[in-house]
């Protein structure tokens, strides 16, 4: 796993308020294409919009461990499930919890908060979680977190489908507000992007890109590896468990059944396909392995052979994308690198 | 050469996002916000009535939703070949949920957004249909699952949902009088799946009625979908004194098979019973001779000799070149049926008027019985269908009025 340093070749910290503005400028510039959207288009589309939206939340935040610190996490679904779980439970109005949750904590059936803290509190326990997980496994040298990670996806399922009075089990939680829209999603994506971009341009991101290339040289220079894998895998899992509370409010039903090993996968291929140590590259990433499903299934459905619609034919044509794109561009699409907004100064 | 690379992954990227866009852009570009409202109006009276299938074809729920997206298409072509409905011809618009509940909320969508359809038929799981239902519901479609029969889904959802099948409800206390007063048993032995709402929901009204009608539950087992080793629960049964006269296990198809086969050749010779979760031909496939004195309950047994079912199974034949796999491909027929039927007494296209028609349903003849929805509600009241396995051979054994 060689990797060349160009990701972090050219960056330096001047014309921060140039940066700002023109930011600003970008947002805004989002902001009106959103409102576009949101007004010529249909529900269909925009609910295939907000769905991009978490997973460039999903893969931008993974890309922080997966890519620049090196390490390989096989937690999104795990922190998604905490998330989801943890707002829709905060969200959910008293009356329905009254109705369908009769075991559940006497403060908690008597409260029912607005979708933003909802989100933030899904978020944080994700993050508690992955305190706990990563505290003692980021100890150890070497890939141990992608079993943890996959160890903890397997103890939020169980716990999800026998905590009966809490996560009604197998049943899972519908009715749950659809407060998601693409407003959230992508300003919660936008969000994560600042983010990561921030940290990985800031002592801290050079700290894991150090990390990831040469373990011994960087604690020999002094970085504290432990606390720097940290920083990483937790803010990644605050991240998902936002994406999880969003999911949550979008899907408006969630079943333990609903955070697979499914989603893992097809996030880190997004991350794989993007590029791993690029953000660029796991935004592209996310949105083409968004569309691409939808847009083949009309195809699916366009292309009968004799009368028969060839349903299944879009999960080939991805998965085989996904083997073509690991055999002839091994480092993804993007690499390490990443597309400059113009007029961002970058030296 | 850096920048060629940059340049063309773009180039690439987008090109391919543009073809994802490309299909589905068609509609919203033609039809933009503000002519939408005529558009609808002026349509009924001239173009197909459109109807979509919503359906997992691929994935977990394949081997139940295929057939019953079959039986749906068919019911279509016939009304079609006799003339369609009010004068008009229905389109079957399908899509595939691929047993995901992301992928099936975004194909409910597009259904109602994109191809404007004014009914939705479809769907066999209650995970699926909690996640699509209340989309039609908010967009005030009506939407009938074919084979979801967790008995609360109407109610959870809302007054544009019905369901084609019986409640859980019925199937489970059809299954548990027929072991208790034909069988003869007293003590059941419960092995239960986890992981769906269906297999929780059985077997709690199995035990229900069981304790009602004075028999004793002798041991509750669990497991969770997936497993494929029933060594352990079998040792725990085998450990009983006394035996159970019953073995009831309530799982989904995949499960049927492989729990019929371990539990046999472990030399437990009790009847198995259970839900519409065994209809599948995986019990007579996977465990073949083993597969003996096996009851289920479900909502129709094509060896009925009743006329109605047996031109289905003929239909069925002739368009697909095999019998219906099971039950879900006459739900399917029904669903569609039902559809139509509410369609034709409406007079009309929109969907307000299709629910009240719908809401109204009164003695609905179908494959899979006759469909009343009672006063304010939205299960039907149905008859349930015992079936038995004897050396892998399925056969009718009686219809039962829970």
């Amino acid at each position: 796993m060689s990797r060349a340093m160009d990701g972090v070749r050219r960056v330096d910290i001047n014309g921060a308020a140039r940066n700002l503005l023109v930011g600003c400028a970008y947002v805004a510039l989002l902001a009106t294409l959103l409102w576009l959207a949101q007004s010529t288009l249909n529900n269909y589309y925009l609910r295939i919009l907000a769905v991009i939206g978490i997973n460039i939340i999903l893969t931008v935040s993974l890309n922080l461990t997966n890519g620049f610190a090196g390490d390989f996490s096989l937690g999104i679904a795990a922190f998604m499930s905490i998330g989801a779980y943890t707002a829709a439970l905060l969200s959910l109005p008293v009356a329905m919890k009254t109705a369908s949750f009769p075991g559940l904590p006497a403060w908690l059936q008597a409260t029912s908060i607005p979708f933003l803290p909802a989100t933030i509190a899904g978020g944080v326990m994700a993050a508690i979680a992955a305190v706990i997980v990563g505290l003692p496994v980021l100890r150890l040298r070497g890939h141990y977190l992608a079993v943890a990670t996959l160890g903890l996806m397997v103890i939020v399922r169980v716990v999800a489908n026998n905590w009966q009075d809490v996560t009604r089990g197998a049943r899972g939680i519908n009715g749950i507000p659809p407060l998601s829209n693409i407003w959230w999603t992508f300003g919660w994506a936008v969000l994560t992007i600042y983010v990561v971009w921030m940290v990985v341009h800031s002592p801290y991101g050079r700290a894991m890109i150090a990390i990831r290339e040469d373990w011994l040289a960087a604690q020999a220079r002094g970085v504290n590896v432990l606390r720097t894998r940290l920083l990483a895998f937790v803010l990644s899992a605050f991240f998902a468990g936002v994406a999880g509370a969003l999911y949550a409010h979008l899907i408006t039903a969630i079943t333990p059944s609903s955070f697979s090993f499914v989603i893992t996968f097809n996030i880190v291929v997004m991350l794989v396909v993007g590029g791993m140590g690029s953000i660029t590259g796991s935004v592209i990433g996310a949105v083409l392995l968004t569309l691409l499903p939808e847009g083949l299934r009309q195809v699916e459905t366009a292309l009968a052979v004799g009368g028969t619609p060839l349903y299944g034919l879009s999960q080939i044509i991805i998965a085989l994308l996904a083997a073509l794109v690991m055999i002839f561009r091994r480092q993804g699409l993007f690499g390490g690198r990443e597309i400059r907004l113009p007029g961002m100064v970058e030296r | 050469m850096r920048r060629t690379w940059t340049m063309l992954s773009l180039l690439l990227a987008l090109s391919l996002a543009l073809a994802g866009c490309a299909v589905p852009a068609t509609p919203p570009a033609a039809a933009p916000a503000a002519t939408e409202a005529p558009a609808q109006e002026a349509a009924p009276a001239a173009g197909a009535i459109k109807i979509g299938a919503l359906y997992g074809v691929t994935g977990g729920m394949a081997s139940i939703d295929g057939p019953g997206l079959n039986g749906f298409k068919l019911a279509a072509k016939q009304i079609n070949e006799a003339g369609g409905v009010n004068g008009q011809m229905i389109e079957v618009i399908a899509i595939d949920g691929k047993s995901d509940q992301t992928a099936t909320t975004s194909a409910a969508t597009e259904l109602i957004e994109v191809h404007k359809v004014v009914a939705i038929g479809g769907l066999n799981d209650s995970t699926f249909a909690l996640a699509a239902g209340p989309i039609a519901q908010a967009a005030g479609i009506p939407f009938v699952t074919a084979g979801a029969t967790l008995p609360t889904l109407p109610e959870q959802i809302g007054d544009y949902f019905f369901m084609a099948p019986f409640g859980d409800d019925a199937q489970a206390y059809a299954i548990a009088d027929y072991a208790f007063n034909e069988l003869g048993a007293r003590a059941a032995y419960m092995l239960v799946d986890q992981a769906y709402d269906f297999t929780t929901a059985l077997a709690r009204f199995f035990k229900e009625r069981w304790e009602a009608n004075g028999g004793t539950i002798v041991l509750e087992d669990t497991y969770n979908s997936g497993d494929t080793d029933f060594s352990a629960q079998i040792a725990r049964v085998k450990a009983l004194d006394p035996q159970p006269d019953v073995l009831f296990i309530s799982a989904i198809p995949n499960e049927a098979g492989i729990t019929t086969k371990q539990f046999r050749e472990a030399g437990l010779t009790q009847p198995i019973i259970s839900g519409d979760g065994f209809d599948t031909p995986l019990i007579g496939e996977v465990a073949g001779e083993l597969a003996d004195d096996v009851y289920y309950s479900t909502h129709a047994s094509l060896d009925n000799e009743a006329e109605i079912v047996q031109s289905f199974v003929a239909a069925y034949e002739a368009e697909y070149g095999r019998r219906p796999e099971n039950a879900f491909a006459a739900l399917g027929y029904d669903t569609m049926n039902l559809i139509a039927d509410a369609i034709r007494r409406a007079g009309s296209t929109e969907p307000a008027a299709i629910r009240d028609a719908l809401a109204a349903t009164q003695g609905f003849q179908g494959v899979t019985g006759v469909i009343s929805y009672p006063e304010g509600q939205r299960k039907p009241i149905k008859s349930v269908t015992i079936i038995q396995v004897q050396d892998g051979v399925y056969s009718f054994v009686t219809e039962i009025q829970p």
